[in-house]
């Protein structure tokens, strides 16, 4: 197997890695999305819907598994790279202005994949340390149905600026992430990199304004 | 020529050999024609400052007609300067603006060391060329013209990506300073080819191996080496290098 742990330490071999587990923590939050939608359906279908993930324990723990191994690899090499890419520049210049022409927008996400992913992570901390860790004060929703619980934490001003932040965040990295990773993974064709480019860009609002929607509706609730 | 000439400020990147700490140093380059090339613009600072005892400041350049890919320069932050698909060396002063400083660095890159000034040893991609960036052909007659069809969708393919005059300015250009537009456009050159197919597995493990050793960054895919590029080589090939190596690990015999 010596061939495989040579490929997939190649600069090409890592960006593969960091494609596949990307476009998977994508199809993560397509799911997860899904499924916290069913908050607009109701306090049974929702409450319905979390009982039945629950109560198959020992699946829910190898998906777990598997995403946290998917999650860690995606962010051991956006450090490993993002070190590497460092040092290859070495010393910067004085001065640098980009050359594209055909920018959609002069922010360029594309430069900022680190910050972007490091403000999703702590989006991430946070979601997690509200819902499955309940780090935080929990009295509010102490004996609660999941939906009351949802509602209680999206309704909590810490959780509503966070997690917004955190949504922009996504869209930020996912603005460039989703064509990045199909470049990465040699898909690119005249016949569909339009479709890439604006469906990537459409998925990751898609996404963002998901997730926000529950927050806006939960302070309604 | 009529007229005044424009009046210059120029913050040029001195460095004294690889070791030396180098820094920016100013000069006042008074009645630049419009019509002057950039190196020619430098060509009239440096008979100045041979005129005045200093050490001229040192340059990549050699055909001066954009195709030999020798001249380089970081031109206010801009790989051979503002225009598109240009070298150095086709750049006119008429680009410039009376009373502008134009700040001109050295190709920053760790495979790319700094010799004096503005030079920096490109060595390295001849290092990746080495690693596969070619066909073995057995030696003999030559053999008949077109008896081996190529489509010429393809033709055009290998044309666009053989136009890489291996300048670096990708690399130069590129946050990470990776050299994947140039690795690409190589591997590409030869893998859309007939001739090219028999090698092809080999020829781009080696050369990513080879570019990887050397110390250039991987691809974040932000697109600027192709703006940058002089040659107009699409990032279409760093597409293609991905596919190929994917079908080199996966599908090939190499590394059994
Ligand atoms: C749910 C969470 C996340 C998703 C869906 C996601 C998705 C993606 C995708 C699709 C890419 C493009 C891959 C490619 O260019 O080939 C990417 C790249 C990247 N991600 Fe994430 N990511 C997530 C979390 C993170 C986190 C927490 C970090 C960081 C600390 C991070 C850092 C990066 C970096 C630095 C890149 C660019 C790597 C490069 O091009 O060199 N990501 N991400
Ligand atoms: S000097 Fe030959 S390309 Fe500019």
């Amino acid at each position: 197997m010596n061939w495989l742990r040579c490929a997939l330490s190649s600069s090409v071999g890592k960006k593969f890695l960091m494609a596949i587990t990307g476009l998977a923590l994508c199809g993560f939050l397509v799911v997860h999305l899904a499924g916290n939608l069913l908050l607009f359906a109701g306090a049974e279908a929702y409450n319905a819907y979390a009982h039945k993930l629950h109560d198959n324990e020992d699946l829910l723990h190898v998906a777990e598994t598997g995403l946290a191994l998917i999650f860690f690899t995606h962010l051991y090499l956006a450090f490993k790279l993002s070190a590497e890419n460092r040092i290859a520049r070495g010393r910067g210049y004085a001065e640098s202005q980009s050359k594209r022409e055909n920018l959609i927008s002069k922010v360029r996400p594309e430069t900022w994949m680190l910050v972007t992913g490091l403000g999703l992570l702590a989006y991430m901390l946070l979601h997690l340390a509200d819902f499955t860790l309940e780090f935080r004060d929990t009295s509010h929703y102490e004996g609660l149905e999941p939906f009351d619980k949802a509602v209680s934490l999206l309704t909590d001003p810490i959780s509503v600026v966070g997690y917004l932040a955190g949504f922009a965040f996504l869209f930020a990295h996912l603005s460039h992430g989703i064509s990045s990773a199909f470049q990465s993974l040699g898909l690119n064709h005249p016949k569909y990199n339009a479709v890439i480019k604006w469906g990537g860009l459409g998925f990751a609002l898609a996404l963002a304004l998901g997730n926000a929607s529950l927050v806006f509706w939960a302070q309604g609730q | 020529m009529s007229g005044q000439g424009m009046n210059l400020t120029l913050r040029v990147w001195r460095q004294a050999g690889s070791e030396d700490k180098g820094e920016f140093r100013f000069y006042q380059l008074n009645n630049v024609s419009e019509h002057m090339s950039f190196l020619e613009m430098l060509d009239v600072l440096n008979e100045r400052l041979i005129k005045l005892g200093e050490e001229p400041v040192a340059f990549d350049h050699d055909c001066r007609e954009g195709i030999c890919g020798m001249c380089s320069l970081m031109i206010n932050g801009q790989a051979h300067g503002p225009d598109n698909e240009t070298t150095t060396c086709q750049l006119h002063m008429r680009r410039f603006r009376d009373g502008d400083t134009i700040t001109i660095e050295p190709w920053r890159a760790k495979a790319f060391p700094i010799i004096r000034d503005l030079v920096v040893d490109r060595t390295s991609f001849d290092r990746v060329i080495s690693a596969g960036g070619y066909v073995s052909v057995n030696a003999g007659n030559a053999p008949d013209a077109n008896c081996l069809p190529v489509p010429k969708q393809d033709q055009e393919k290998a044309m666009d990506a053989a136009a890489c005059i291996g300048c670096g300015a990708c690399v130069a250009a590129c946050k990470n300073a990776s050299a994947m537009l140039f690795t690409s456009a190589k591997v590409s050159q030869m893998a859309v080819l007939p001739q090219g197919k028999p090698e092809r597995a080999r020829r781009v493990l080696n050369m990513v191996a080879q570019m990887d050793e050397e110390g250039f960054g991987s691809c974040t895919n932000t697109s600027e080496c192709e703006a940058a590029c002089p040659a107009g080589i699409s990032v279409d090939n760093i597409a293609r290098l991905n596919r190929e190596y994917l079908k080199a690990v996966v599908f090939s015999d190499e590394g059994v």
